[in-house]
């Protein structure tokens, strides 16, 4: 029975209806800001997806584009033209018909240069973008992008008001976000919390969803919460309704108590690894790559570490991903220490009298970067005994996130740690493994024609059959060529108040709760 | 007195500048760039340098020094990096809790740490007067963030009595009341046990004094010579110590503010130092040492009510 001491009857008396339609969620950290366009966060693209849509959206598949605001959509033969047909009363939350040209402007805005979007190469080589009439709207591209409708189901990619924008300057995505989504933006108190309102008028909601529109829920406050015992806490004394930011160590616990219910996703799109710099002398060879990652037991990790709830990774894309490579499945490398130490002995590397081994004057000491805190803390500690087993020495340097992003742009470490959120195999080949992408993303130096070959080829395919056998064969490379060491998949796992009805967990982009419509208090 | 007070603020202004100064170097010292944090991990080196220039980080640091004090003479602390929002729009949104939350954890430590002492002190030797002092050296030394989960344990989950998530409101409204209690009980418990120590021991002193004696001899009650004499001439030694720990309750607020999601000064200064958002970082040192000084001043003016010697000085 819940005993809070209330100094005001009376006010809670008139609170008490209006509970049952507000709801708080807490989170770790906030954005910079909610301009779509100028933040790459998380924390952004989590409130963004509920201030704004979409032309298309993403089931919880992970595979499955549906309707957003394009109720329609057709290709061109040649895989260069996509014609949007918009759906009717659109509105943004100001009251303002969204149309055609509105679409146009955010498209524009994105892969302008003056924008400065760390994010405008996810929208491909655009040629032309235009209205043809108010409800459609031509998308014209310079070469085939096969995965364009998954990056327009990407938060960078809602829809935004142009009226808005121009008003508001600089302060576009900080005193307000005008969208169309089933919220609308109430007021911001950065690093403290967003509160977001219900956008009554709201009907066009993507089949995701059984409801779709106007959502439940009359008011959403996403409340910061920096410290992870206070988030855990919270969720059990009904402070908060909903959390995806839950210790690994509370979730077992958050199982067992009453009125809080675990959602969990068999997906996992959120994928934590070791990358190796391939050309420095100390990780160059192939074979001690791969040496070391035999001497990772990445299933104790996950048991140990992270109390078995997260999915130990030997691939470096989930295995449910889009054009996943199940030729792949039997070839993966997996804990295997002895073997690990076979093939450094076979390769010539012997071991010092410290226990390190050495090859033609090279110790195998490799210098990692990671980012300070506890997770890659534990990672790389862990990481580090396992390598000490077959004779490789480790050296660890932390660097706090401000640091870390500049630090891992440099030529300076053999090795990094890196987590990242994609939506198929694609999404993140393209990313990681483009010669044109080094030093960063691609901070492996990966440097191979037959693997741009082989991106371009799977970037433009028209066919998907075609798409998935190249992204398959780059898969292949870079997994034989062990680039990276895969630590782990992390599901979505979120935490609710049994008060509501289950949520659906999503996983797009790392954003549990998507658009939010079927956040619902049981009746 | 207002010939000693004008004195007090004219030397205030080199410490404002000292302070300024300080933390101008010390934020540059603080790892990290900004315009990497803004720009995204995956931006060109091209969009970071765009980023930089269009910040003034391209400059040298003690030309942004200059700057900044030129602006700040304006009345502009500039713009947080992070938000694009006005430094002092953001510190006057957060000003008003951290305000609050002192107010509400000296409103109860301050009576109760003096109430403790005197009852200690008049009562030396006794069993109350160990349990008091023992209560007192565990509030100084336990750690305030182990205070604030134990508080988070017991009075929030465990009994749940109180919120322990944010700010309700303003201090004014149930609400409000309602969630600023665990945040001031722990900040305050740090405070209660310098108070009652030097309240104890001040007291002890003043009790021993002639006019004490005299009192007594009239045949005055032993409640009215505590309080009327002892007490009243024990406190300004305390008013000294409520003056210098304000400074120290500040930093606790720091912590305290952070486990409790409270949106005031000190988290708003965690977060921008970690966010490497210099302009909001210094206007949060700014805020907290103008508090420390008007603090000080305060104590300075409280000691020429309280003590005549010092008006006369």
């Amino acid at each position: 029975m819940r005993r809070r001491l209330t100094l005001s009857i009376a006010a809670m008396a008139v609170a008490a209806p209006l509970a049952a339609q507000e709801i708080t969620i807490v989170r770790e950290v906030d954005s910079n800001n909610y301009d779509p366009h100028r933040t790459t966060a998380r924390g952004a693209a989590e409130v963004l997806f509920m201030l704004g849509d979409t032309l298309v959206a993403l089931d919880t598949d992970m595979q499955t584009i549906t309707p957003g605001l394009a109720e329609s959509w057709e290709v061109s033969e040649d895989g260069k033209v996509y014609t949007f047909r918009l759906k009717e009363g659109v509105k943004f939350c100001d009251g303002r018909d969204m149309t055609a040209d509105d679409v146009v402007y955010s498209i524009q805005r994105w892969i302008d240069p003056e924008t400065k979007s760390p994010v405008a190469w996810r929208a491909g080589d655009v040629a032309e973008v235009k209205a043809l009439d108010p409800l459609t709207v031509e998308y014209r591209l310079e070469a085939p992008v096969s995965e364009l409708l998954y990056q327009l189901t990407q938060a960078f990619a809602i829809i935004i008001d142009r009226n808005q924008v121009e008003a508001l300057g600089a302060d576009f995505g900080v005193t307000g976000m005008n969208g169309t989504g089933p919220f609308c933006w109430g007021e911001w108190t950065p690093r403290d919390k967003m509160v977001i309102t219900r956008h009554e008028g709201y009907s066009w909601g993507p089949p995701v969803y059984e409801n779709q529109g106007p959502a439940h829920m009359a008011q959403i406050t996403w409340q910061i919460v920096p410290e992870e015992n206070t988030r855990t806490v919270s969720v059990i004394t009904g402070q908060s309704e909903v959390t995806q930011y839950v210790p690994h160590i509370a979730v077992s616990r958050l199982r067992q108590t009453p009125g809080v219910l675990i959602q969990k996703s068999d997906l996992a799109f959120w994928t934590y690894f070791i990358g190796f710099k391939t050309d420095k002398t100390v990780v160059s060879d192939p074979v001690v790559r791969q040496a070391m990652n035999l001497a990772v037991d990445q299933a104790a990790m996950a048991e140990d570490l992270y109390f078995g709830e997260v999915e130990p990774a030997y691939s470096y894309v989930s295995q449910e991903a889009l054009d996943w490579n199940a030729d792949l499945d039997d070839r993966l490398l997996k804990f295997d220490p002895d073997r690990a130490n076979a093939m450094l002995d076979e390769a010539g590397w012997t071991r010092g009298a410290d226990g390190v081994r050495e090859k033609d004057g090279v110790r195998l000491e490799p210098l990692i970067y990671v980012f300070a805190g506890s997770g890659w803390s534990k990672i790389s500690e862990a990481v580090q005994a396992y390598l000490r087993e077959i004779g490789v020495n480790l050296v660890v340097q932390p660097f706090d996130a401000t640091v870390a992003w500049g630090k891992l742009a440099t030529q300076e470490f053999d090795m990094f740690g890196m987590s990242y959120p994609y939506v198929s195999s694609g999404d993140a080949l393209n990313l990681y493994f483009r010669s044109e992408n080094m030093p960063t993303p691609n901070r492996m130096n990966w440097n191979d024609p037959e693997t741009d070959r082989l991106l371009d080829a799977g970037k433009t395919a028209l066919d998907p059959v075609v798409r998935a056998a190249s992204y398959g064969e780059v898969l292949g490379k870079v997994h034989d060529a062990a680039v990276w060491i895969p630590l782990y998949h992390e599901p979505m796992i979120i935490a609710q108040s049994d008060r509501l009805e289950p949520v659906e967990p999503h996983n797009i982009y790392g954003c549990g709760l998507y658009k939010g419509l079927d956040l619902k208090f049981r009746e | 007195m207002i010939a000693q007070l004008a004195n007090r603020i004219a030397l205030s202004i080199p410490v404002l500048l000292g302070v300024l100064a300080l933390g101008f170097a010390l934020l540059q010292l603080v790892p990290g760039d900004p315009a990497i944090v803004l720009a995204g991990p995956t931006a060109t080196e091209e969009v970071v340098q765009a980023i930089r220039v269009e910040m003034g980080l391209d400059k040298s640091v003690p030309h942004q020094f200059v700057l900044y004090l030129g602006r700040l003479l304006e009345g502009d602390l500039g713009r947080s990096l992070i938000s694009n929002k006005t430094v002092a729009s953001e510190l006057g949104a957060a000003i008003g809790p951290t305000a609050e939350l002192m107010v509400a954890c000296l409103a109860w430590s301050i009576p109760l740490g003096i109430l403790l002492g005197t009852v200690a002190a008049s009562l030396r030797g006794g069993v109350i007067d160990r349990l008091v002092m023992a209560f007192s050296v565990a509030g100084v030394s336990l750690p305030i963030f182990f205070i604030c989960l134990l508080m988070i344990q017991y009075l929030g989950v465990e009994w749940r009595l109180f919120p322990f998530l944010g700010r309700g409101g303003p201090l004014w409204t149930a609400e409000g009341l309602d969630h600023i209690v665990l945040p001031a009980l722990s900040l305050g418990l740090i405070f209660v046990g310098p108070v009652a120590r030097m309240t104890r021991s001040s007291v002890l002193e003043v009790l021993k004094l002639d006019h004490v004696r005299t009192a007594r001899a009239k045949g005055l009650s032993e409640t009215a010579v505590l309080v009327r004499h002892g007490l009243r001439n024990a406190l300004i030694p305390v008013v000294t110590l409520v003056g210098l720990q304000a400074g120290y309750l500040l930093g606790g607020a720091v912590v305290t503010e952070s486990v409790f999601s409270w949106p005031g000064v000190g988290r708003l200064a965690v977060g921008a130092i970690l966010s490497s958002d210099f302009p909001l970082a210094q206007g949060a040192i700014l805020t907290l040492a103008m508090a420390f000084i008007v603090i000080n001043l305060i104590v300075d003016a409280a000691y020429a009510a309280l003590d005549p010697r010092v008006r006369g000085a």
